[in-house]
């Protein structure tokens, strides 16, 4: 494999630090064509549109769950008050508990089509609960968009051509690069390096994206400690001595939800922050207000890679300037990923049922739907987002950046002036690769092993 | 030899209109239904094979996950391994790795009764959790094992009923009548044993452990027996569960599924006979409608355990039964 120098791979990998990242954006989209207030064509039933979303709303994980059904709820109100898809059929929302487990998830996801007649499903956060719930969804043929649970298995493995499910949220893959990438670029000299993640296929999958990336961009690294706290641990602390007892010179995590804010108050005691660098994929995923002032300032923390609310800033991007007013007048705190993920879904939604009525008429059925949601590029709040056709995932430019304290929020937030943004399509396999090359453990981790070059 | 006492006339003239209705629901109530049914018949197994345990030995296990759990996997096993997707082999292997499990978990268990029997069927149980939630190169992990929609009676039944593409159809229809004649099998042989002389046996070890052994029952042999049983029929529930649910997860090896187990029976009333079954099957209903309809769903659980320990501790059927010999009497 060819050598390259570090700066040159950045640069080819499009990375892209602070506001002018948005540069690239000159021309902003104005509303979309359908709001053109174009009647719409043939008959349209007045019956309610009914709407399944589940997601987490008891346990730790409700903290980064529970705003996904705040932004169903925006866009689904909004919607609503135009009178409903098509002007006609109001969004009737049912909500079902993530927490009651996997099996208990797979019967609500029966009930609620088979019982309940829902149209669409969506929702869902864990990665562990998609690859359950997918087969079960092509099984009821039942129009599917998940917002998260974004695991790389569902597409590789449990659900290969997929036709009634879709799914927003970037791939988990993503999550683990973007992390490597920013760690690269901001702390190239560590060497060192311990994990911390949740004991579930998403840790692993940061783990495996992380070291797989990090080999490439930071050659000779080397592990000195792996912690795998189980999913809703709020006790860090055998983990943590372990950590600091390895003297690494990063500590890299992907614990998430209320299970992160129990670990960084822990991890502050023993003064953790101040002995090594920290890189995060996710610690900012939770609704905004749940990190403290405590947290510690300049650490790579993540949001999952899809979207923290001050970016695109202020007046660069209206999608985002209107859906963070409207939430935060809503419901009185700023979205989250989730938040952002779940009105997303809602409006291509409503993009595309309105585009398939201006091309057959009536009420389009769910081929129609599905046909149209293949391919479609939207604008959300985040940026451009396009749900390839191929595995009907959702793909856009992944994000993180570093926390830091500022007077104008109660709560620490991303640094405006240094977030980090990378064309998804450079740190993601293309359609075809897993299929010719293997998926071990995923399509994108044979892709980087395979074809990224070194770092001299 | 004691022959084995004939179940009274006046029971299956009560079991026969309610056998003829699970025959002709299909045709009457949606699939959803039927489906949710089969959920709570599969249940129902497992609780039958708990109760021979609890209401009949008086060994109250902790540690039934392990055996629900190790029919999944079993299957999921030989899925995985074997390529094979032939329902009977699901069976035979469900039943097997249980009976295994459940035979070398018993003679470390049957030793103790009491606390000490449920501490360390639980505590057995949950080495079982682990490895599954540990192993994930070979079990999955929390992402669990899929097991695909099986073929009945060596694919027999999906060419004479047609239609085999839809899985909706398939396990509201095919597979619900599968599960209804196991179902209808299993207490059969339920009955045949409590009522057997092996059965009574049983029953004397449970309401006096010293005399039974005084006329010469072999406590120790009797329970491990008996374990073995009831390991089989939870083993055989779990078998028949996976096809249903599509996957297992390391979730259906946690103690809070055994938990699950003691509750079906609790609720129904593990002095009955009957009283398990009705169990599970209102119990898995609670918990689907609970679940469904409020995110306090684990509130409306804990209340209706509170209210049954309290109120009534015989369970659905015992206080049924109580109620219809206090109104006979009265009259």
């Amino acid at each position: 494999m060819a050598e390259v120098s570090r700066r040159d791979f950045l640069n080819a990998l499009g990375v892209t630090v602070g506001a002018a990242a948005g540069a690239s954006a000159g021309i902003l989209p104005g509303p979309s064509k359908a709001e053109a207030a174009e009647p719409p064509k043939g008959k349209i039933p007045d019956t309610p549109y009914k709407i399944g979303h589940m997601t987490f709303f008891t346990g730790p994980a409700a903290v980064l769950g529970e705003p996904s059904y705040k932004g169903h709820i925006l866009a689904a109100e909004e919607i609503n008050a135009q009178g409903g898809l098509l002007g006609k059929r109001k969004i009737e929302t049912l909500k079902a508990d993530e927490a009651a487990g996997t099996d208990a998830n797979v019967k609500e996801l029966r009930r609620m089509k088979l019982s309940e007649k829902i149209d669409l499903f969506t929702g869902v956060i864990s990665s562990g609960n998609t690859p359950a719930l997918g087969p079960v969804g092509e099984e009821l043929k039942l129009l599917t968009i998940f917002v998260d649970g974004c695991t790389d298995f569902l597409w590789d493995k449990a659900v290969p051509n997929p036709h009634y499910i879709f799914r927003i949220t970037n791939m988990q893959s993503a999550d683990g690069v973007t992390c490597a990438v920013a760690t690269a670029m901001t702390w190239p000299q560590v060497r060192k390096i311990a994990h911390i993640h949740p004991d579930y296929s998403y840790g692993r999958n940061a783990r495996d994206h992380f070291t797989v990336a990090i080999e490439k961009l930071i050659p000779g690294t080397k592990i000195v400690y792996e912690g795998w706290p189980k999913l809703g641990t709020t006790d860090f602390t055998s983990h943590i001595t372990a950590v600091l007892a390895a003297k690494p010179d990063l500590l890299v995590s992907s614990v998430w939800g209320g299970d992160y804010i129990a670990m960084y108050k822990q991890a502050l005691r023993y003064d953790l922050f101040k002995k090594m660098k920290f890189s995060s994929t996710i610690a900012f995923g939770v609704a905004p207000h749940a990190i403290g002032k405590d947290h510690p300032e300049g650490v790579i923390a993540g949001v999952h890679s899809n979207y923290y609310f001050n970016y695109p800033p202020q007046g660069r991007w209206p999608a985002n300037d209107t859906f963070v007013k409207k939430y935060y007048d809503r419901w009185k705190e700023y979205p989250n990923f989730q938040s952002e993920g779940s009105y997303v879904t809602l409006q291509l939604l409503k993009q595309v049922i309105e585009r398939a009525n201006r091309l057959v008429g009536g009420w389009p059925d769910d081929e129609a739907i599905i046909a149209l949601l293949e391919g479609a590029l939207t604008v959300g709040p985040a940026g451009y987002l396009q749900m390839r056709a191929d595995n009907h995932q959702g793909y856009k430019d992944a994000v993180t950046g570093f926390s830091m304290n500022s007077p104008d929020y109660p709560f620490q937030i991303l640094d405006p002036k240094k977030i980090i943004t990378i064309p998804i399509r450079n740190i993601t396999a293309p359609p075809g690769w897993g299929d010719a090359h293997g998926k071990e453990p995923t399509a994108t981790y044979t892709w980087i092993e395979k074809t990224w070059p070194k770092v001299a | 030899m004691t022959s084995i006492a004939a179940p009274p006339k006046r029971l299956l003239l009560y079991a026969l209109p309610i056998v003829i209705l699970l025959l002709v629901l299909p045709f009457v109530v949606e699939p959803y239904q039927t489906v949710l049914l089969s959920y709570g018949l599969i249940f129902a197994i497992a609780a039958l094979g708990f109760n021979l345990l609890l209401g009949y030995t008086g060994l109250l296990s902790f540690g039934h996950s392990a055996y629900f759990g190790m029919g999944a996997y079993g299957v999921a096993f030989i899925v995985k391994y074997l390529k094979i997707t032939s329902m009977e082999v699901f069976l035979l292997g469900g039943i097997l790795a249980s009976t295994l499990v459940a035979a070398l978990f018993g003679f470390l268990c049957v030793r103790y009764t009491r606390i000490f029997f449920g501490i360390l069927t639980l505590a057995l149980s949950q080495v079982l959790w682990s490895l599954a939630f540990k192993f994930f190169w070979i079990t999955g992990g929390t992402d669990g094992l899929r097991v695909p929609t099986p073929s009945l009676l060596g694919g027999q039944v999906t060419i004479a009923l047609g239609k085999a593409q839809d899985k909706m159809d398939f396990l509201a229809h095919r597979y619900y009548y599968y599960v209804l004649v196991i179902f209808c099998v299993c207490v059969a042989v339920m009955w045949v044993i409590v009522h057997s002389p092996f059965g009574k046996a049983l029953q004397a070890i449970r309401d006096n452990e010293t005399r039974a052994e005084f006329i010469g029952v072999q406590v120790w042999h009797y329970r491990y027996v008996a374990f073995l049983v009831s390991g089989a029929y939870t083993g055989l529930a779990g078998a028949l569960w996976v096809p249903l649910n599509g996957l297992t997860t390391p979730d259906i090896l946690v103690w809070t599924f055994s938990g699950k187990i003691v509750f079906f029976t609790v609720l129904g009333g593990f002095q009955t006979f009957f009283g398990p079954i009705i169990g599970a099957v209102v119990f898995n209903y609670l918990e689907t409608y609970a679940v469904g309809h409020t995110v306090y769903w684990q509130l409306v659980l804990g209340v209706v355990l509170v209210v049954l320990v309290l109120a009534l501790p015989a369970g659905i059927v015992g206080t049924a039964n109580r109620l219809f010999l206090k109104v006979r009497r009265a009259t």
